[in-house]
């Protein structure tokens, strides 16, 4: 018997049957952890750190589900590795350029100007790319489509990027249309670098052909249950969001980490794009008496809510995500925005020398200021160069670059990556004062375990 | 359809050596030895055959692999869709043949007239009497034209399309669409149609399972109870995860792959399966096909086949070689080095009968011949195929 436990050792088999029958070896216990209470600490559950990546987005651990309780299994501690063939097959011989697709939103949707921001970025990076392109190499190419409103259009999309053999592409702002080009990815092959969906759910389809650069809804939420919560003290919070899929998604994160901060949302009302009578909302809103509102919504509909709300004399302090920075929330609101307070991704005005280069750079070209769209299209698309210069014309090789990457410098800043190649850099707040936006530092970045990374 | 055939039984004598020689072997590790398989509930490969572009295989991918009631052997592929004729070489039809797209996903026969359907990147394809009938959606009610997955259910053919599930009804030439709007979806991401009698099943992309009652147009809902992707709370307490990447349905036993781990649904109990708690090979797993009430599921490290209780995995080691392990409860892996193995460990298709096993992988197309040629005859209490 000995001996036939030494060969199944020695073979790496698992020695030890279990009451299930299988016989598995058991995981040693994880070494205990210094428990840290700020926003963006390391989960102080030493089961949640015994991963290689951090647990849950680095969700603070008294925001995370079932905390105190060890689930059956828990996913993304580490990357799922593709391992799938292709890294080995010959470059093609007949290119005479390097294809790159860009999926964009319909320019007359919704998110139709913001994607014309990510488009510029894009276009910029690019333009710099070949022109710094030497003799001999083939200059980069950009196969543009533009999605149309009905669901699976970008399915179709990521299909004709199939058919003109592009080695990767980028896109888009929009969730549902970047969940179905993402699932058409898997059976492409072809990996997705997305600069600004802010859907929680995209990274967690356990794909490995997507890389998200753009800090999402998630990191927003438990920014600003904290910040509504623990640092302004609010009790009585209400949510009042578009009633859409992006408006479902983006706040479902806020409502449960609100909740198991002890403080369940009040109310948690909902509003259709271009709604003008919101009568029974304020009635709700009114009887409830929350002291803070969280929006989520288009900035233009949202803004004219806001007036309303202290129009019907609501005191609640008003607070919101990223694209309240947005003009249209100010112009709509009026003085009723003043005191709002939102997250962000990072100080516009910020001296950081990077950053202003590429201000400067993206003003000449385009004549216009960049925002984050911009800036993260262009770091998406910069990002996404690197790689095929790393790589080559191979969509495998240029696969492994992406998901292999740990953290990356961009324009808009450094960024880490999670066990679901999501940017989990620490997202910044900023407070309307005076008619401007007043931007805060971000938390610093939680830092990787280099050692466990290296014993990957 | 998983309908078993008994073409050319060997002779129950020829079972009865084999069942003899595999008794007397050592159990616990071997070079290719007479295998032990009658006490399992499944056929064990015994070695691998594998085909590529010697064979006329157009390209390395193979997504789908079907055998058709008359024999012949369909796969679809990264570029167009083939048959196995009389010499063993694969004829490709692609565009140019009139296939709507070269990419093929996944194919199924009506059992009643012998038509294939194929579901390709592009729309929906009857191949009937030598000629492609394409469906898309501009020129029918497919709700979309990337069709993930299609199954044929007496007068209907299902399909499972990146924005939606549809049903064409074959005699009237109608279809019939179902997405967010007129069913339980939260989003119309379907990945994968069964039909199941009076049922039919769709996998949705983050909505787990739906079952549908179309005699009754009443729809019921199959979630994981923990609605959170980054755990699984309890074992065995629903889906194992929301986000289907593929099911099936044989005999009353659903499955449903996930990315995330497996499925299996009684109609009574589920029980889930993840990596490194179970001999599930791999989380990621993208294929099933039930024969007999034992689910053959592909994945990104191989096979894993296992009627709930005992399990066989298929790999590939470092150096090309097959490795097959035998789980039982309550007692020690059993493994066996292969001199073949299949042609990939990324398994994408599989069609399973009670004389073979077909593998389509990501660089190639496989074929299980069973250490036992008949290997269902000398089990008592398997049960009837349906």
């Amino acid at each position: 018997m000995k001996t036939l436990f030494g060969l199944l050792l020695g073979l790496g088999l698992p020695a030890a049957a279990t009451a299930a029958g299988y016989g598995y070896v058991e995981k040693p216990e994880p070494p205990p952890v210094e428990p840290d209470d700020t926003c963006v600490s390391v989960p102080s559950d030493a089961a949640v750190t015994a991963g290689v990546y951090p647990y849950y987005a680095n969700t603070p651990e008294e925001m995370l589900p079932f905390r105190g309780v060890e689930p059956v299994y828990r996913y993304w501690t580490t990357r799922l590795p593709f391992l799938g063939p292709g890294r080995d097959y010959p470059p093609p011989t007949d290119l005479k350029s390097l294809k790159v697709g860009l999926l964009s939103p319909a320019s007359y949707g919704p998110e139709g100007e913001r994607g014309q921001r990510t488009r510029k970025g894009v276009l910029l990076a690019f333009e710099e790319a070949n022109a710094a392109r030497q003799a001999g190499e083939l200059p980069f190419e950009i196969f543009e489509r533009e999605d149309a409103p009905q669901w699976g259009s970008a399915a179709n999309i990521a299909v004709e990027f199939k058919d003109h053999d592009v080695l990767a592409f980028l896109g888009t702002i929009d969730g549902d249309a970047t969940h179905v080009a993402l699932r058409v990815a898997l059976k492409i092959e072809t990996y997705m670098i997305n600069t600004s969906d802010p859907d929680p759910t995209l990274t967690e389809t356990q794909i490995p052909w997507l890389t998200r650069i753009w800090p999402d809804d998630r990191q927003q939420c438990f920014r600003l249950a904290d910040l509504i919560v623990r640092k302004h003290g609010c009790t009585r919070i209400a949510i009042f969001r578009e009633s859409s899929r992006p408006g479902r998604v983006g706040v479902m994160h806020f409502a449960n980490y609100i909740r198991r901060l002890g403080h369940p949302p009040i109310q948690h009302l909902f509003f259709k794009p271009g709604d003008q009578n919101i009568g029974p909302q304020i009635a709700a809103l009114q009887a409830a008496e929350p002291d803070a509102i969280l929006f989520y919504g288009q900035p233009g509909d949202v803004g004219r809510f806001a007036r309303q709300f202290r129009q019907a004399g609501i005191k609640a302090k008003f607070f919101g995500f990223d694209r309240l920075q947005e003009d249209a929330f100010r112009e709509n609101a009026g003085d009723a925005a003043e005191g709002t307070i939102i997250t962000y991704f990072w100080d516009p005005n910020r001296p950081d020398p990077k950053w202003v280069e590429f201000k400067e750079k993206y003003r000449k070209r385009w004549g216009e200021t960049p925002d984050a769209y911009a800036a993260y299209g262009y770091d998406g698309a910069k990002l996404l160069i690197e790689a095929i210069n790393h790589a080559g014309p191979n969509r495998f090789l240029i696969r492994d670059y992406l998901a292999g990457l740990d953290e990356w410098d961009g324009v808009t800043g450094h960024m880490v990556f999670d066990g679901r190649w999501d940017n989990i850099v620490p997202i910044s707040i900023a407070e309307l004062k005076g008619g401007q936006w007043h931007f805060q530092p971000a938390p610093p970045i939680t830092k990787l375990d280099h050692q466990k990374l290296t014993q990957r | 359809m998983n309908t078993p055939k008994n073409r050319n039984r060997r002779p129950e004598w020829l079972a009865g050596i084999f069942l003899t020689v595999a008794l007397a072997a050592p159990a616990a590790l071997q070079a290719e030895p007479v295998v032990k398989d009658g006490d399992l509930p499944m056929p064990l490969i015994e070695r691998f055959e594998n085909f590529g572009a010697k064979d006329g295989i157009p390209t390395h991918k193979v997504h789908a692999v079907y055998k058709t009631r008359d024999g012949h052997l369909w796969i679809g592929t990264w570029d167009g869709l083939c048959v196995r004729e009389a010499d063993g070489k694969f004829k490709r039809y692609g565009p140019e043949d009139g296939l709507s797209h070269k990419m093929v996903l996944c194919i199924t026969e009506d059992p009643t007239t012998g038509d294939l359907w194929v579901a390709t990147m592009r729309g929906l394809n009857k191949f009937s009497g030598g000629k492609f009938t394409q469906y898309t959606q501009t020129n029918s009610g497919l709700p979309n034209n990337v069709v993930y997955g299609c199954d044929v259910l007496d007068d209907m053919v299902v399909v499972a399309t990146a924005a939606g599930a549809g049903i064409l009804n074959l005699k009237t030439g109608q279809w019939r669409i179902f997405d967010h709007t007129n069913s339980l979806m939260h989003e119309p991401w379907c990945y994968a149609v069964k039909g199941a009698k009076d049922l039919i099943y769709w996998g949705i992309w983050g909505a787990g399972v739906l079952e549908y009652d179309f005699k009754k147009n009443t729809w019921k809902e199959y979630r994981d109870p923990d609605r959170d992707f980054h755990y699984d709370l309890v074992p065995d307490d629903g889906l194992i995860n929301d986000i289907t990447s593929w099911l099936s349905w044989e005999d009353g036993i659903l499955w449903q792959n996930t990315y995330f781990g497996f499925t299996r649904y009684d109609g009574k109990k589920f029980k889930t399966w993840v990596q490194d708690q179970s001999p599930l090979l791999s989380n990621f797993t993208q294929i099933v096909w039930p024969h007999r009430r034992v689910a053959w599921i592909g994945m990104d490290k191989g096979v894993s086949v296992t009627d709930g209780e005992v399990w066989v995995n298929y790999e590939v080691g470092t150096d090309g070689e097959g490795i097959r392990t035998i789980h039982r409860p309550g007692a020690q892996p059993e493994k066996t080095v292969m001199n073949t193995a299949l042609a990939n460990r990324f398994v994408l298709g599989i069609y399973v009968d009670d004389e073979e096993a077909w593998f389509a992988t990501s660089d190639g197309l496989s074929r299980g011949v069973y250490a036992n040629p008949n290997p269902y005859k000398r089990l008592p209490g398997i049960a009837a195929a349906p």
